[in-house]
């Protein structure tokens, strides 16, 4: 029995990801076509309204997952979501293409496929689960209300932190590599 | 006691938020950094034939089967487009190459460049209809001028010489290397660095 606090922490901190994904997606949406088109799992005729199709369904988890009555639809819809996604990136790295932007990250292209990428969609799924289990029956206070906001931008700031030294990763290895 | 337990919670929090937007900053800036000092960039536009150089005359094979000559002196310029059809940014320039080349083409010829395997090259003309223009494979063009990032444009002369050349992004930087001849000079930046030599 989890404490209530948790699954809505990590409701809301997964609600934040994908919202903020789903944000950056819309940005720059010719780029996660083309994003999508670089994982070379459709015909292309299907890319584009695939890539459309990625989107509704992450903004949808997004939003269902904020309110209490919808969240336990939000959490499934992310799982089969974040279950389909890596899917396709354990695909293309058994395949050997790492080289491929992820799709995931901001304007400026995110971080490359890696297995890291896989472990961090796994941590995802885990934060999805947690937000559907079921809480132990405990009169919440005020102090609650900080410990799931401060907790949820906590995990959300996480995220980003990872995110962002994922995307890293490739520039250091070309950096590394290079010949004096 | 309860008191101060709240109170600690608080400031705990607030101290946890502010400490991960510094490691994200943090994070952040080593990226620009590696970035910055990467070899790529504007190192890469130095190396490779210089501006006003002859370029490699080569002849090479191209996508039809044909042969052709890159860095012959000829009627026209010569714009070789380095793409790759695992570049997404070169996609996007695709239709702006096509529309210049339209535009410009009482001087100018655009040859795309690749190399690699055929099929996904065919793949990629075919969808970006790029069959009204040469489509060279060839590893030894991308060393000759030493192309590191894609896309990249070379300007050669009606003589055969590098007239402009580097890393494209958009529209605005495929021009520049247009306005760069023009002006006869390296390129935007020395322009501009010469402007403020002279004053």
């Amino acid at each position: 029995m989890l404490d209530p606090t948790l699954p809505q922490m990590f409701a809301a901190a997964l609600a934040i990801v994908l919202l903020g994904g789903a944000w950056h997606k819309l940005r720059d949406m010719e780029g996660f076509v083309a994003a999508v088109e670089q994982y070379r799992l459709l015909p292309a005729a299907l890319t584009a309204p695939a890539a459309w199709l990625l989107l509704a369904v992450e903004l949808a988890a997004g939003v269902l997952l904020l309110p209490l009555a919808t969240r336990a639809g939000g959490a499934w819809l992310a799982l089969a979501l974040l279950a389909l996604v890596t899917t396709a990136v354990a695909i293309n790295l058994r395949r050997g293409r790492r080289d491929i932007d992820c799709g995931c990250g901001g304007p400026e292209g995110g971080p490359h496929l890696s297995w890291g990428l896989v472990l961090r969609n796994g941590v995802l799924g885990a934060a999805a689960l947690l937000a559907v289990a079921a809480p132990a029956p405990r009169e919440l206070v005020w102090l609650d209300r900080l410990t799931v906001l401060a907790g949820a931008l906590a995990l959300w700031g996480l995220y980003a932190a990872a995110n962002q030294l994922m995307a890293n990763q490739p520039r250091l290895l070309r950096l590394r590599n290079r010949t004096p | 006691m309860t008191d101060a337990l709240v109170i600690s919670n608080v400031v705990l929090w607030v101290v946890v938020l502010a400490l991960l937007v510094a490691v994200f900053a943090l994070a952040r800036q080593i990226g620009i950094l590696y970035e910055r000092v990467a070899p790529m960039g504007a190192l890469m536009i130095d190396s490779g034939p210089a501006v006003g150089d002859p370029a490699p005359r080569l002849e090479l094979p191209t996508l039809d089967g044909g042969r052709l000559a890159v860095g012959a002196a000829g009627l026209h310029s010569q714009l070789l487009f380095f793409v790759s059809p695992t570049c997404p940014v070169c996609k996007k320039l695709l239709p702006i190459v096509k529309s210049i080349a339209a535009a410009e083409a009482g001087w100018l010829r655009v040859v795309f460049a690749s190399d690699g395997e055929a099929q996904a090259h065919v793949a990629m003309r075919r969808r970006a209809a790029l069959e009204a223009f040469p489509y060279v494979l060839s590893s030894e063009l991308g060393m000759a001028f030493r192309v590191g990032k894609l896309p990249y444009a070379v300007l050669l002369d009606e003589a055969g010489r590098v007239r402009a050349k580097g890393l494209v992004n958009s529209r605005e930087q495929l021009e520049s290397l247009f306005t760069a001849k023009e002006l006869n000079v390296a390129s935007v930046q020395d322009y501009v660095a010469g402007q403020g030599v002279g004053r």
